[in-house]
């Protein structure tokens, strides 16, 4: 399982990157961490011409708390944003979502970007992003454009980003002060592919109503899914086992197509998208009372 | 046919700087296994999955068959064989030994490897954490507890608490074992 | 001369082999390279049963970097069948001739500058398939119209017979009740960290090949395996490998090495073929019992066990290289640890189009384990009697060994009151008894699992054909060798002649040779040497090195002695029955004056460099070598009513696990396990331990995770380790191992082997503390691997 034959470019700024990707069409692709990429090279699932590495770009990789929305570099690597002190003290979902990617090593290339536009269904960063109406930024050849998360994730690893295009950003705005949020994800065995994870933020109002609740999922369908049902189902209601129950049935029923393979079946995965859509608003929500 | 050019890349193993002409898919494993000789670290799977390539790159622990020796270039990387020095093991490599955290020893430098990097980031690691941190690095053999307590073991040697004497942990065999009437 | 206390059996010591390995100085099969070496890669057939119309190479061979290019029919040209030990006329090519059987079988095989180079040059082959409809349901592959997997067999069934030992019809008819269960055994793989390969050097000039692999067998079937090479055997030479696991999967290795084999002589280079992990989940050959069981165990009222009766269908897959031996292994301690006084076994040996089986640690006796722990839990619930008492009550006593057991095996000796009382000590289930009651009123769910069960060792090899009918007869000899040589300074070495893989056989021997000359086992010098110069040993496998080791060292260490004994009395001109060997010294007897004692350097000087000093007629030098063989074992009746003892080293465990199930989402924790072991002789315990333990988390494993799953169309869908789970660290329990000792009266220290014991009596265990936890809902378990999906499922059945 050794990978086949390419040209390789190493990239020193985004404007190389871009004129590389331009340059070379369809033949090329963009390696950051490459934990998925060469995974596929390896296997010889995908062959391609032309390898433009950004793993150089430095201007790309930060954190950066901006006025009430978290802006991460994509090169970024997972592993810096599952123990950066602002993330993990007021983003917890994020973290928590970081920690949960593959292992170790892999967090260590891992980038937030990669893992972003890499879009694999079962993917941790997606339903976050989906949670907090993430904005992705992305440069190509014709200069940046803004796209709204609700507009990303259109299928099973693609995006509506174009060839020629590099994601720069991911923009998530921070939940309101007070809220509690969590990352849940259940996994055949303690470490290693989730069958399905959840995204939660909750916010409580004074009279311990929810006034505010995020949730997307991961792994139940061909890309995360914002379970806007499930938001529905909670909001105004009050913080309590049954709201969260309704909240899960309302999820779980939703869910169009759940995939089915050795792991799990769909209808166990729209099962579990159920079990975790109640405990994680159940965690959520703790953590938001713990705050107010 | 071939588009590929080879290209000239710069690492710094186990402190030796080298220049490899290396083609582009040239794995990072097999730029060390072959081209450099230092066949301790162990092809699992190739799939990135097993964790028994893992080598550190610039201190931090990296699957080297999910990295092409081109992206490594400039970078400073640690294998097993850069662990003992002047003859004389690491205090992990002595752990695992005196715990028996090894038996084929296959999958052992990866660990060793992934537990370097995890005692220099969380010295004082609890149990669960450190199951967490190996989660990654696969073994048959062992069944993870041996491996466990040699990684205790080092981080209580590092932060000057008193060691187990030398020698795997005395089976106190009278009081344990029941020897039978015999036949 | 007589023997000192024991200083070294018995210890603590650090491994020796771990230094090498911890600082990645031992060399296994890829870390090989020699000048002029080449690479070999695999075509793999997509589809699971196909004709072969044509194959074009000519574009991979065009290839620069390729050298060679090899179809199943060209190879024949090169090498022959794969060995196989089974009478049935199935025929096995390394590379596929005809027709694929498998998905994943190779169709091609490229030598070339490298293994990149090697892939690149297999996209360019081209195959033009005849697909076959596939068969893979067992039951279906049965039909008299299934496709057949072998086109020269009538029928895919290719072992069909029912043996019956005691009086089962009778017992059967005694009985107030007859416990019954259909049980799935699923079919895992051993998949050890290296995978399978080799290294193969054919010297045309002198007519000789090297192979270098981690193939274990190497002084018992090389010489097969040269058969396949089409080489003399006598001019193949196997060099000893350490070895990155095995678990059975590497006994043979006869396709790797001919693959290599095969490609040497068709480029006059030296060639490596090693597997990646996709060849190896795929094509390995290390796929395991794969089974359906109807069990029925016969009871009376008050839970006396009175016979048993198992009929079972075994999906061997595509090949049958080791024939049923994975059920005869089961014959051993079919019937466990209970004095059940007669059963009946049936077995069908099926041919589906699936990688074949090999004997994975355990080899079918992990399955009895299974089988019988659940009809025994079963009678536990269905009697209404707790099940360690029930245990308890059918247990083979003490003063009963040597005990033979329905099918003609022997247990040698035993104390299993004693092993399931130390274990019940430990595990404390009156308190977990309690934790469970408080926890099911929180609407959690806590089981508690016990059972005990055989670990045989040290098979013998009438196991592998007794299955056959009289006069049908085949090998009786399952040796083991080693050699010691005292050298001119007194040093000792000991050499091996099978490989080390991932046991810890250097140890052994250096703390047995220790042990027989009053030296440090850090003195003494061990090697393995390869089969050109090597004795017969048939290597690891059934749990039987320590044991083997120890006999073979006693053996030649005797004979070493000896003649020490008569140098040094010619020497001292002291009767040889005076003089003793003690703290590595020849003493007389009674007399502490040194200058009355010899050291081992004395008299190895002596005997190197004296010839004149030794006795007449004395050979100089002093070594010696012995080749021992199974110290128990005798030949199954010609009507094969009793197949004799064949594995007659037999240990015990009693594990107790308990387990918190999360009924939603079906996830498995454990919150204790307590293991109590009985090897007899413990050689080194912290070595036992790490095979316990690393043996427990395989059991885990089957029990919870591991399952080769084939689609409707026969692809392999476990093609890799994101698949085919094996558990990760926070999966396995730290386990609480206790050592119980019941020395075997047949073998040197009284020792048995233990290496497989954990894995085979984790599953029943696990399997039981999962029942017990879901008992609430009334879920019998009558499979594995229990999923998350699967207890899912089950728990909301339950609950409608």
């Amino acid at each position: 399982m050794k990978p086949p034959n390419f040209k390789y470019y190493a990239a020193r700024s985004v404007e190389q990157a871009l004129g590389l990707l331009a340059e070379h069409g369809d033949g090329a692709r963009v390696i950051a961490g490459g934990q998925s990429l060469v995974q596929d090279m390896n296997a010889r699932r995908v062959a391609p011409r032309v390898l433009i590495d950004v793993n150089s770009i430095g201007e790309l990789d930060f954190v950066r708390p901006e006025d009430g929305t978290f802006v991460i570099g994509a090169l970024t690597r997972t592993a810096t944003v599952e123990r950066d002190g602002d993330v993990t003290g007021r983003l917890p979902v994020l973290a928590e979502a970081a920690a949960r990617v593959g292992h170790v090593a892999v967090r260590n290339r891992g980038t937030v970007g990669g893992n972003v536009a890499h879009a694999d269904p079962a993917g941790n960063l997606a339903p976050v992003a989906l949670a907090l109406d993430a904005v992705l930024v992305a440069r190509g050849p014709d200069g940046g454009r803004d796209i709204a998360v609700a507009d990303f994730f259109v299928g099973p690893h693609r995006t509506s980003l174009d060839p020629t295009e590099l994601l720069t950003e991911v923009r998530l705005p921070a939940p309101p002060p007070g809220a509690g949020s969590t990352f849940l994800e259940i996994s055949r065995r303690g470490r290693g592919w989730g069958l399905a994870g959840v995204a939660a933020v909750v916010a409580l109002g004074d009279d311990g109503t929810v006034s505010e609740a995020r949730l997307a999922l991961s792994g139940v369908g061909p890309t995360a899914v914002r379970a806007r049902d499930a938001e529905a189902a909670v909001r105004g209601e009050r913080a309590s086992e049954e709201t969260w129950r309704a909240a899960a049935e309302a999820a779980a029923a939703a869910l169009e197509d759940p995939p089915s393979d050795i792991h799990a079946s769909a209808d166990f995965r729209r099962h579990l998208a159920g079990v975790l859509v109640r405990r994680a608003l159940g965690v959520a929500a703790a953590r938001a009372e713990g705050r107010s | 046919m071939m588009q590929e050019d080879y290209l000239t890349v710069r690492l710094t193993v186990n402190g030796v700087a080298h220049r490899l002409g290396v083609e582009p898919r040239r794995l990072l494993v097999d730029a060390l296994r072959e081209d450099l000789g230092l066949t301790g670290t162990n092809v699992g799977c190739n799939q990135g999955v097993c964790g028994s390539c893992t080598v550190l790159v610039d201190g931090r622990s990296v699957r080297s068959c999910l990295m092409f020796a081109a992206q490594a270039d400039g970078a400073e990387i640690t294998t097993v064989e850069g662990l003992a020095r002047d003859g004389e093991m690491h205090p992990l490599q002595a752990a695992f030994w005196e715990k028996g955290a090894l038996q084929c020893g296959f999958c052992t430098p990866g660990f060793l490897m992934t537990g370097v990097e995890l005692l220099r980031r969380n010295p004082e690691p609890g149990e669960g954490e450190i199951r967490d941190a190996l989660a990654g690095n696969t073994c048959r053999c062992t069944g993870y507890e041996h491996i466990v307590e040699a990684v205790q073991q080092a981080a209580r040697e590092n932060s000057g608490e008193p060691i187990d004497t030398e020698g795997p942990p005395e089976v106190d065999i009278a009081a344990e074992v029941v020897r039978g009437e015999g036949s | 001369m007589e023997t000192q206390e024991r200083r070294w059996v018995g210890k603590n010591l650090k491994r020796r082999e771990d230094p090498a390995l911890l600082t990645g100085k031992a060399q296994y099969t890829d870390d090989v390279s020699l000048p002029g070496m080449l690479h070999a890669a695999v075509l793999r057939s997509p589809h699971a049963h196909a004709r072969i119309r044509s194959i074009d190479t000519s574009k991979a061979k065009e290839l620069p970097g390729v050298y060679a290019v090899l179809t199943g029919e060209e190879a024949t040209g090169y090498v022959g069948p794969v060995p196989c030990f089974a009478a049935e006329p199935v025929e096995e090519r390394a590379i596929a001739v005809d027709k694929v059987r498998y998905a994943g079988e190779a169709v091609v095989a490229v030598a070339a500058d490298s293994r990149y180079i090697a892939e690149d040059a297999l996209e360019l082959v081209e195959v033009e398939w005849e697909p076959l409809p596939p068969v893979g349901d067992m039951e279906r592959a049965m039909e008299p119209d299934a496709p057949l997997v072998h086109e020269n067999l009538d029928s895919n069934v290719v072992y069909d017979h029912t043996f019956v030992f005691g009086d089962v019809e009778g017992d059967f008819a005694s009985a107030d009740r007859v416990i019954r269960r259909r049980l799935r055994w699923p079919r895992a793989t051993a998949a050890p960290m290296e995978t399978s390969g080799a290294v193969c050097r054919y010297d045309a000039a002198r007519g000789r090949m090297d192979v270098w692999s981690n193939t274990n067998m190497l002084n018992f079937v090389a010489w097969v395996i040269s058969g396949t090479l089409q080489m003399p055997p006598h001019m193949v030479d196997f060099h000893p490998m350490y070895t990155g696991g095995s678990f059975g999967s590497k006994h043979v290795l006869g396709k790797q090495i001919a693959i290599a084999g095969a490609l040497s002589k068709a480029t006059g280079r030296p060639v490596k073929y090693m597997e990646d992990r996709a060849d190896n989940l795929m094509a390995n050959d290390s796929q395991a019992p794969d089974r359906i069981y109807d069990a029925e165990l016969a009871v009376s009222e008050e839970g006396e066990f009175l016979s048993l009766r198992l009929h079972t269908i075994d999906d061997y897959g595509a090949y049958f290289m080791f024939a049923i031996t994975g059920n005869t292994n089961m014959m051993a301690q079919i019937t466990g640890p209970y004095t059940i006084p007669s059963c009946e076994t049936g077995i069908k040996a099926v041919l589906t189009n699936k990688n074949q089986q090999t004997v994975f640690r355990g080899a079918g006796s992990d399955v009895g384990n299974w089988v019988i722990e659940r009809l025994v839990d079963a009678a536990s619930d269905e009697l209404g009697i707790d099940g360690a008492e029930l245990r308890r009550k059918n247990f083979i006593q003490p003063e009963q060994f040597p005990y033979k057991i329905p099918t003609g095996n022997v247990y040698d000796s035993g104390n299993y009151e004693a092993v399931l009382d130390l274990a019940l000590e430990h595990a404390d289930l009156d308190r977990w008894r309690e934790e469970q009651a408080k926890a099911r009123a929180e609407g959690r769910y806590i089981g508690m699992g016990l059972a005990t069960a055989q670990q045989r060792s040290t098979y013998f090899s009438t196991e592998f054909w007794f299955h056959n009918p009289a006069p049908a007869t085949g090998l009786t000899t399952s040796p083991e060798s080693v050699r010691i040589g005292v050298g001119p300074t007194g040093g000792i070495t000991v050499t091996m002649f099978s490989p080390f893989w991932g046991n810890s056989p250097e140890t052994v021997v250096s703390q047995l040779v220790a042990e027989e000359f009053g030296v440090d086992p850090e003195e003494v010098s061990v090697a393995y040497d390869s089969t050109m110069h090597a004795l017969p040993s048939a290597g690891p496998g059934g749990s039987r090195m320590t044991v083997m080791l120890s006999g073979a060292v006693r053996g030649a260490a005797t004979k070493v002695r000896r003649k020490m004994v008569e140098i040094s009395a010619h020497l001292l001109e002291a009767n040889p029955d005076d003089l003793e060997l003690r703290d590595g010294r020849v003493w007389v007897k009674g007399q502490p004056d040194e200058a009355r004692s010899l050291s081992i350097a004395d008299i190895g000087m002596k005997a190197y460099w004296h010839k004149l000093e030794l006795p007449e007629g004395m050979e100089g030098g002093l070594e010696g070598s012995f080749t021992y063989d199974h110290p128990y074992a005798s030949m199954p009746s010609d009507d094969r009513t009793d197949l004799g003892a064949f594995y007659p080293i037999m240990g015990h465990a009693c594990h107790i696990p308990v387990v918190e199930v999360d009924i939603e989402t079906g996830q498995v924790k454990f919150l204790e396990y307590v293991a109590v072991h009985d090897v007899g002789t413990v050689m080194n315990p912290r070595s036992l331990q790490g095979q316990i333990r690393g043996g427990i988390a395989q059991g885990i494993g089957i029990a919870l995770y591991e399952e080769v799953r084939y689609g409707e169309d026969g692809q392999n869908l476990t093609a890799s380790l994101d698949d085919y789970l094996v558990p990760g660290a926070p999966d396995v329990p730290n386990v609480e191992v206790h050592h119980h000792e019941t020395p075997s009266p047949f073998t040197e220290y009284g020792v048995k082997g233990g290496g497989e014991g954990g894995r085979m009596v984790a599953p029943p265990a696990v399997t039981r503390a999962v029942e017990d936890a879901l008992s609430p809902f009334g879920i019998k378990i009558d499979e594995m691997p229990m999923t998350m999906e699967k207890i899912s499922t089950w728990v909301r059945g339950a609950r409608g």
